[in-house]
Formats: structure tokens, C-alpha cells, sequence
């Protein structure tokens, strides 16, 4: 720690006061077109469903000479098997293919496999890294399990913060929440990506990471409610809330957007695709928190305005 | 001075060497860790932990397996078994006639005697097995009279589907006795008239054309039906017994550290890390054990049998293979064309080289087994003659019923039933009185008739599974995958590390340093806290840690620039160190309570390797709680007070 005498201390930088609410309708239609195309993209495209939701077989091979998709697909499709699908697994130099075929009845697919690429590479051309099957029972089991849960956690984050803020609060979290998850799912359906159990983890995780950098700048909205005069009008009160906590929110956004980074580069194929979700997540999560979640608890306030925490509205 | 400092860096320092006493085995041992086998010096070693961090499969490499259970097929086997002792224990001359039959997919037995011994048998019954079957009152099926011809296959399936279709409990359509008899097995007794008026006003019933419908007069019979008691009874008990059969079978297999368990109503879980074979551990788990010796029906000539199996295949389209779904449409498509209480099974014949199936030759047998694996006492490997073979003898009901059968059927063939395959049918050479037998076993080199005899022993010898397992999911890790993992996953873990550190070191200076050591202390105890309880650590595990990593320091960063306000504020540097800490403490409990409601509905819903995920991030919750609010708390609290700093440099 620094010595009794040292007085080396770098300037405070004054907050940035960035006008927020008087922009929010710029940021709220980038929003907009960008929730659109996400959902466009999932109706147009859907879901695509790993394994795990799904029932079926998943196969992960590692290769020993460097290989495309379409040789692979193009080996198993001479099998007959129906619809195979074959994506790279993590980074392209782990040289890793997934496929992903449907289980047949009375068939041994997976060993079939096994014997086509024994019989084309030779038994030292490539290593079964991981073999999963579910059946359908338990996809449509875990499926209907898996949305269960991503709605209990919204309807907990809901009660949540009404119970520790205010029931005002909530709308803005929740909207904020259900754009970080339907925009991170449009990029994800854009790239292509699986959804499967992992993803719903990181789908949940956001959740909650959404929400906690949401209630930091609510917690500040709610502590200025209380200790400046009420002749501040609100907006400009939300406003200077979010300029004061915003070095806050970038830097821990950055701190966990590096966290993911890294995991995304290094992290192995297994969670290449959690670790994808977590990065565009922590970014529109924290832009979520700045730009949406707050005017939106504006916006309700002004369509309910009550007593308590909330203070007079048009005041200006 | 803040209250309790002193007990504050007494807990601290207590935790951490705590925390580094649990870790002895991981640290001193990183290589094995993969392995999760601890060799500590020795000498020292009786003064540590002997366990290390416990690593997830996805880690360790391994198969993870969730099997269910057959509950249906448990219930099925107990009512056969009930018939047998429902007639071992009448006494036979007060029932002439007396003929108990199972009734397909229910749990229900049909009984045909006549009328005026009804009331005894009735009163007989409920002296011995009243907790166990019930007299059902209500009709129980209706039979039709077919008028007009056409196909029967065709026929009840029209009629199934047209049940279906209105949503009527049904448990099964079939030809009933006759040939222009149609049978509906009501799903829950009291549904005849709902049932009844379906038919009557659906064009199977109406129409004067084509196929018509006549309910037939209710059958002269009485129905049994198991109590619900008894069924949920017998459902908790064959997953007991599953679980332990299968325990037994992976000890016996030689597999340390498997991980057996429960899950839902009929689901067993079994883990096992580091396999070679995974596929024979799958088919000795597999493989029920549900032995049954059954009498092979030589009164159709086999040329028949082919004959008809074949053209059900073509005629129901059945695709190729003989899987138990397969050979129950076979069955299926037979109805009609072999006596109503035979069934086909198949022998299957294997390529010696690649173990896969290339034919099977089909058996007619008796529905009914009259011995089953539960009356054998023993079953052993036994070698004679340089050939090995499966030595069985029975408990008493076993030896009396295989003596009364080999007794009457000497000349003919007993089928061995293994899980519904003919694994030999052997002629009944002899009365087989003192209930001893043997097994001998096809061709085939000495070592693979050993492993074949080893194999089939061990399964023998757990008793019958009451029910058969089949692969829910599976999930198996090559241990190449494993041991990537876990190395991506450290390197992930330190480089994360790094990047935040300098981060956090360039941004907040002298206070970067102190959360980054908040940060240190954080990784050290959910290590620490894993390797407590055990709590396996998975690669989503790692990524929680990772994450965990990325939002510790947000509590510290929100205290210091809290800090920062204040001190622009000029304050001094101990109240900028109190009300600092002071406002942030809202904020920092709301936020983490919010993320740790995800992952307590994570960990409560997720499975494996997401339960995993789920565990980190709560412990990691918790122990940045700690860390970054109360570690950092007391180094502040040290200088200021106990050092008398005056300026804070954040």
C-alpha cells in the first residue's frame, strides 16, 4: 500500500454526462430492427436443436489430416443414414468435425460409421472424441424442462426486483432481459450455431448476468430517488444515474467480455459455443442496461405514476 | 476501527490455510489429478486429505449412461409369475377346469371356471393373495361379432386408431378367441359404455356395408386385477432391485468408481469414468438377465413359420433387424396365424469377427415361462472336457416346476430365453428332477466361449432383473477429449486471469492490486470448497469459474468508483474507505443475488456437466462476496487505521 506521504493521484475524470434519455429513442430503434431481424431469423431458420432437445446421435472425430465438412458428409451420406449434418468443432486447427445423424431403429449407426472411417482413413486416421445419444423421450423431456427453467428464472427476477425495488423497476428489467436473450440468439441462429443444453446454461447465465448489471444502475436510480430533491425532474435524474454508474458498467463489461474472450479463443471446442454466446451476450447485455432498461422504467413511470420511491413527473 | 477486525484477519488467514490443506492433494499431484488418484509422499501423506479435486467425466473421460427401466414389463413378469402360484396353491381337486391367462398390456388375469365354484375361488383368493390381485367387478373388454369379412389385421388396426382417435383409454385391440371375434381390452375397467356407443356410432358399427360390428354378450369369466397398491409396490421395487443388479454387474465387471443412481420415476443413472470398452460394459449392464426357460412349439412346421414371418415382414412393411421393437410388430403380424399362446423369438447368429448380427432363426415358444431366473439358486462357469459351460441349479419352485416340465416334454425342445432371445434350445434329453442343469454353449474358440461363459454367468447370477433397461441417452468422452479439456480449460482459467489482472492493475493502481489478490484468494477457495464436498468439477464448471472470474471483480469495481466519488468529493481517506463500501453494499448484494437465483434454477434443473456449471458459479458467487467485500475491507481498514494512511489511491 502506498506510503504515509505519497500524494500520486491521478485526476478524477468527471463523469461523461451523456445526455441517455434524450437519445433513447436512437439506441430503442437500433433495438428494434435489430430484435426484428433476430426473431425473423429464428422464425425463418429456426432453432437448430442439438441432440440434447432433439433426441439423436452426436458425434465429435478428430482428424488426422486436415479435412473439409464435405468429405466427411460426403462418407456418411454414401451409408444411407438420412439427413447427416457435419460442422467443424471449435477452432479450425483442432481439425474436429461433428455429426449429428438421427437414430434408426434396429440400426447400429454409430458403428457404421466407425467402419466407414476405419475403411476410408485407416484406424489411426482419426479419434472419437465423444459420442452422445439421447433418445427422444428424454430430448423432448429435457426441451420441455430447459424452457421450463428459462421461464422460472424471468418470473424470479421479475418478483425479485419488485420485491427489493419496486414493481416500476421490473417492466425495464424484463425488457431489458428478454432483448439481451432474443438479440444473442439472433446472432446465434445467424452463425449457424447449435442450440443444445450448454447453450441453454449460458442462455440462463445471461439472465442473470443481464439483470445484475441492470439492478447496478436501478440501485442507483433508487438511492438518487431518495436523496436528491424532488424538484430534479426524473428523467434527468435516470439520466445522471446512468452517467454516474457508467464507468462502473463498462469496466466490469469489459472485465467479463475478456473472461469470455479468452474462453472463446482457448477454451476448447466443448464450450466454444457457450463461450460465443457469453461474448455477444455480455456486450448487448451491458448496452441493454444503459440504453433500454432505463428508459423503459421511465417510460413506465410516466404511464403509472404512483407514490412511494416514484417522485412527480413533469416537473420540467 | 471497524468492529471485529481482529476476528476478521484471524478468519481470513484461518480460510486460506484451510483452503490450502484441502488442496494438498491437487497441488502436489497435477498430473493424476486427471485420473483423480492420489500417491502422496508417503510418511506425510496420512496427514492430508486423500482426495483430490474431483474431476467430472467430461474431464476424466468416461460414459455416462441414463437407462430406463421397463416398469410395464416388470408388471408383466409378476403376473405370470402370480398365475403359477395361484395354481401351485389351489388345491386342484375343488377347480376342475381351472385356466388362468394374462391379459396382454394389463395387469390382469383372466379367469375361466365354472360358475359355481366362482364364489370360492373368489373367497380362496382373498385369503392369499387379497393385498395383491382384486376381483374386478366391471367388464373389462368387449368382444364383437365381425359380420361382413375383410382383413383382421387391417381391422383392429382401424378400430385402435379410431380409439385413439377419441382419446379412449384402450390398453389393446385383438382378435379375441375366434377368428371373427374382435376383442377391446379397456384400459380402465368402466369404460364399456363409452366404448360400446363409440363403436356403435362409428361406421364400423353402423354401417350394412363392408366390415360390421356386433358387441357380443360380456364373457363368462372373471377378471383379476393387481391392486394399485401392489403395482406401485412392485414399481418401487424392481427399481430398487435395477439398481442394485446393475451395481453388481459393473463391480463384478471390475469397474471402480462408478456412480449409480436414481433419477425420476423410472430412470437409472450410471457413471463411469475412464473406460476401455465401453460397448461390453453396456451389454453387461444391459443385458437383463430375465432368464426364462420356455417350451418351443414343434406343432407348426418351422418351413411355416418362416413362411409367415416373412410375409408379415412384407405385409407390415417391418423393416430389417431383430430389435424387441421389431420382433413385437413381427408378433404382431402374426396374430391369427399361430396359437394364441406361442410367440416367435429369434436366435441370433453373430459374425465372429465383427460381433454384428448377420441372421436369426426363428423359435415358436410358449408365451409362458414356467421357469424363470428368479427360481435359480446358482449359476457358475464350469469347464468339461476343454469346453466351458454354465453350471444352474434351482430353488425348490424351480427344480419342482423344471421336473414336472422336462418330465412331460422329454423329446422336445426347452428354449433358454435370455431378454427375449433364444440364446440355445436344447432337447430335453431327461427328467431333470434334482434341479441341477447345465448350459452348454455353441462353437467357438475356447477363450471366446470362456468370455461367453463368464459373461452369461454373471448375469445369471444377479437373478433376473425383474424388468429389461434400454439406453435413454449416453454420452461417452474418449479420454483424449478429457485430457484437452482440461488443459484448454486451465489455460483459459490463468490467461482470463492475467488479462483482468493487468486490467484491473493499469485502471484502479495500488487498488487493482488488492482486488486482484481478492481475486487469487476467490479461485483459491472455490477450488478449496469443491474439493470439500466433493462436487465435481466440469469443463462448463471451469467456464463458471471463468465467468465467475469477469464478475468477481465487479463488486470491487463498484466499491471503487464509489471511492473515486467520494474522494472527488475531498473527503478524507477513512471516510472515503467507509461510506465507499458503505453505498456499494446495495448494490453489490442485489447484483449477486440476482445471478445466484440463475444458478440455483441451473443447478435445479440441468444435468451432468450443467450442474456442474451451476455449482461454480454459486460457490463463486458466495466466495466473491467475501473476497471482494470483506478481504479488501480489512487491508483498507489496516493501513488506515493501524498505519494511519492518508491518502487512497484508487
Amino acid at each position: 500500500m502506498a506510503p504515509n506521504n505519497n500524494n500520486l493521484a491521478a485526476a478524477p475524470a468527471e463523469n461523461t454526462g451523456f445526455p441517455f434519455m434524450k437519445w433513447k429513442w436512437h439506441f430503442i430503434s437500433i433495438s428494434i430492427v435489430l430484435g426484428i431481424l433476430s426473431v425473423t431469423f429464428m422464425i425463418e431458420r429456426g432453432l437448430n436443436l442439438g441432440v440434447d432437445f432433439r433426441g439423436g446421435i452426436k458425434l465429435v472425430y478428430k482428424f488426422k489430416e486436415p479435412t473439409g465438412d464435405g468429405r466427411i458428409r460426403g462418407l456418411i451420406e454414401g451409408l444411407n443414414v438420412g439427413d447427416v449434418q457435419v460442422v467443424r468443432f471449435g477452432v479450425e486447427t483442432e481439425n474436429s468435425f461433428l455429426i449429428k445423424i438421427k437414430q434408426q431403429e434396429g440400426r447400429e449407426i454409430v458403428k457404421e460409421i466407425m467402419a466407414r472411417l476405419n475403411q476410408t482413413l485407416g484406424p489411426d486416421g482419426f479419434t472419437l472424441l465423444s459420442e452422445e445419444m439421447v433418445g427422444a423421450k428424454v430430448g423432448a423431456d429435457l426441451r420441455k424442462r430447459g424452457f421450463f427453467a428459462m421461464g422460472l428464472t424471468w418470473l424470479l427476477m421479475l418478483v425479485y426486483i419488485g420485491w427489493r425495488f419496486d414493481f416500476l423497476f421490473s417492466p425495464g428489467a424484463i425488457v431489458a432481459l428478454l432483448h439481451d436473450v432474443i438479440i444473442s440468439l439472433g446472432f446465434f441462429v445467424f452463425f449457424g450455431k447449435e442450440f443444445n443444453l450448454p447453450i441453454l446454461a449460458a442462455v440462463l447465465t445471461l439472465i442473470g448476468y443481464s439483470v445484475n448489471d441492470t439492478v447496478i444502475i436501478f440501485d442507483r436510480i433508487r438511492e438518487n430517488l431518495k436523496k436528491l430533491p424532488a424538484s430534479v425532474p426524473l428523467s434527468d435524474l435516470v439520466n445522471r444515474s446512468v452517467n454516474e454508474t457508467l464507468s462502473r458498467t463498462v469496466i466490469t463489461s469489459l472485465t467479463v467480455l475478456f473472461a469470455m474472450v479468452v474462453l472463446f479463443l482457448f477454451g476448447g471446442g466443448v464450450i466454444h459455443d457457450f463461450a460465443f454466446f457469453m461474448v455477444v451476450g455480455a456486450i448487448v447485455g451491458s448496452y441493454s442496461t444503459i440504453f433500454i432498461a432505463s428508459p423503459v422504467y421511465l417510460a413506465f413511470n410516466r404511464l403509472f405514476p404512483h407514490r412511494g420511491l416514484v417522485r412527480g413527473i413533469g416537473k420540467r | 476501527m471497524t468492529e471485529y477486525y481482529k476476528w476478521k484477519v484471524i478468519g481470513i488467514l484461518a480460510a486460506v490455510a484451510v483452503s490450502l490443506y484441502i488442496l494438498v492433494p491437487t497441488l502436489f499431484n497435477l498430473k493424476s489429478v486427471a485420473d483423480s488418484e492420489y500417491a502422496a509422499p508417503a510418511g506425510l501423506a496420512r496427514y492430508f486429505p486423500k482426495k483430490g479435486i474431483n474431476l467430472g467425466l467430461d474431464l476424466r473421460g468416461g460414459l455416462y449412461l441414463e437407462m430406463e427401466v421397463d416398469l410395464n414389463e416388470a408388471v408383466k413378469n409378476r403376473v405370470d409369475v402370480l398365475i403359477t402360484e395361484i395354481e401351485r396353491i389351489l388345491p386342484q381337486k375343488d377347480f376342475p377346469g381351472l385356466a388362468l391367462a394374462r391379459v396382454a398390456k394389463t395387469s390382469r388375469v383372466r379367469v375361466f371356471l365354472p360358475a359355481d365354484k366362482r364364489s370360492l375361488f373368489l373367497d380362496q383368493l382373498r385369503e392369499n393373495f387379497g393385498d395383491v390381485l382384486d376381483p374386478v367387478l366391471a367388464p373389462t373388454e368387449i368382444n364383437f361379432q365381425i359380420a361382413g369379412g375383410g382383413d383382421l389385421a387391417d381391422l383392429l388396426q382401424k378400430v385402435a386408431a379410431l380409439l385413439k382417435e377419441q382419446n379412449i383409454p384402450f390398453a389393446d385391440v385383438e382378435r379375441g378367441g375366434a377368428d371373427n371375434v374382435l376383442r377391446i381390452i379397456l384400459g380402465q375397467p368402466g369404460t364399456h359404455e363409452p366404448v360400446l356407443q363409440k363403436i356403435k356410432a362409428s361406421p364400423l358399427g353402423a354401417s350394412p356395408l363392408g366390415t360390421q360390428l356386433t358387441p357380443l354378450p360380456s364373457s363368462d369369466y372373471t377378471v383379476l386385477q393387481m391392486t394399485p397398491e401392489y403395482v406401485q409396490h412392485l414399481h418401487e421395487m424392481t427399481l430398487k432391485q435395477a439398481v442394485e443388479a446393475v451395481r453388481n454387474r459393473i463391480d463384478r465387471y471390475g469397474v471402480a468408481e462408478a456412480g449409480i443412481q436414481l433419477q425420476g420415476e423410472d430412470r437409472i443413472i450410471v457413471e463411469i469414468p475412464g473406460v476401455k470398452n465401453p460397448d461390453r460394459v453396456i451389454d453387461v449392464i444391459r443385458k437383463t438377465g430375465l432368464l426364462e426357460f420356455r417350451l418351443v412349439d414343434d406343432s407348426v412346421e418351422s418351413q411355416a413359420v418362416s413362411d409367415h414371418i416373412n410375409e408379415a415382414r412384407e405385409k407390415n412393411k417391418i423393416p430389417e433387424g431383430y430389435s424387441k421393437e421389431i420382433v413385437d410388430k413381427i408378433n404382431e403380424g402374426l396374430k391369427g396365424k399361430i396359437p394364441e399362446d406361442d410367440e416367435i423369438l429369434f436366435e441370433l447368429t453373430r459374425d465372429p469377427i465383427t460381433k454384428e448380427v448377420v441372421n436369426g432363426t426363428p423359435y415358436l415358444v410358449k408365451k409362458r415361462a414356467d421357469v424363470t431366473g428368479d427360481m435359480l439358486r446358482t449359476a457358475q462357469v464350469g469347464v468339461s472336457q476343454n469346453e466351458p459351460h454354465v453350471n444352474l441349479s434351482f430353488n425348490k419352485i424351480g427344480a419342482k416346476n423344471f421336473g414336472d416340465i422336462t418330465k412331460s416334454n422329454v423329446g422336445k425342445r426347452m428354449a433358454i430365453v435370455l431378454d427375449g432371445v433364444v440364446s440355445s434350445a436344447p432337447v430335453i434329453k431327461e427328467a431333470i428332477l434334482g434341479g441341477q442343469a447345465q448350459i452348454t454353449l455353441g462353437y467357438g474358440s475356447y477363450q471366446s466361449l470362456l468370455n461367453e461363459a463368464e459373461d452369461l454367468a454373471l448375469l445369471l447370477r444377479e437373478g433376473a432383473l425383474p424388468a429389461s433397461l434400454t439406453i435413454a441417452t449416453k454420452t461417452l468422452i474418449g479420454p483424449s477429449l478429457g485430457a484437452d479439456s482440461i488443459r484448454s480449460g486451465i489455460n483459459s482459467m490463468l490467461f482470463a486471469c492475467a488479462v483482468i489482472f493487468l486490467f484491473m492493475l493499469g485502471y484502479y493502481k495500488l487498488g487493482g492490486l488488492l482486488a486482484n489478490m481478492a481475486l487469487i484468494l476467490n479461485v483459491l477457495f472455490i477450488f478449496a470448497i469443491l474439493a470439500l464436498f466433493q462436487a465435481s468439477l466440469t469443463l462448463p464448471g471451469i467456464a463458471g469459474i471463468v465467468l465467475t472470474m469477469g464478475m468477481a471483480v465487479d463488486a470491487n469495481v463498484i466499491i471503487f468508483e464509489r471511492m473515486r466519488e467520494e474522494k472527488r468529493l475531498g473527503k478524507t481517506a477513512k471516510s472515503i474507505v467507509e461510506s465507499g463500501y458503505e453505498h456499494a453494499m446495495s448494490a453489490i448484494i442485489d447484483g449477486n443475488l440476482t445471478t445466484l437465483i440463475a444458478g440455483i434454477v441451473l443447478y435445479q434443473f440441468g444435468s451432468g456437466p450443467i450442474k456442474g456449471f451451476a455449482t461454480t458459479l454459486m460457490i463463486g458467487i458466495l466466495t466473491t462476496l467475501t473476497t471482494a467485500v470483506v478481504v479488501t475491507r480489512v487491508v483498507y481498514d489496516y493501513f488506515i487505521y493501524k498505519r494511519r494512511v492518508n491518502r487512497i489511491i484508487i
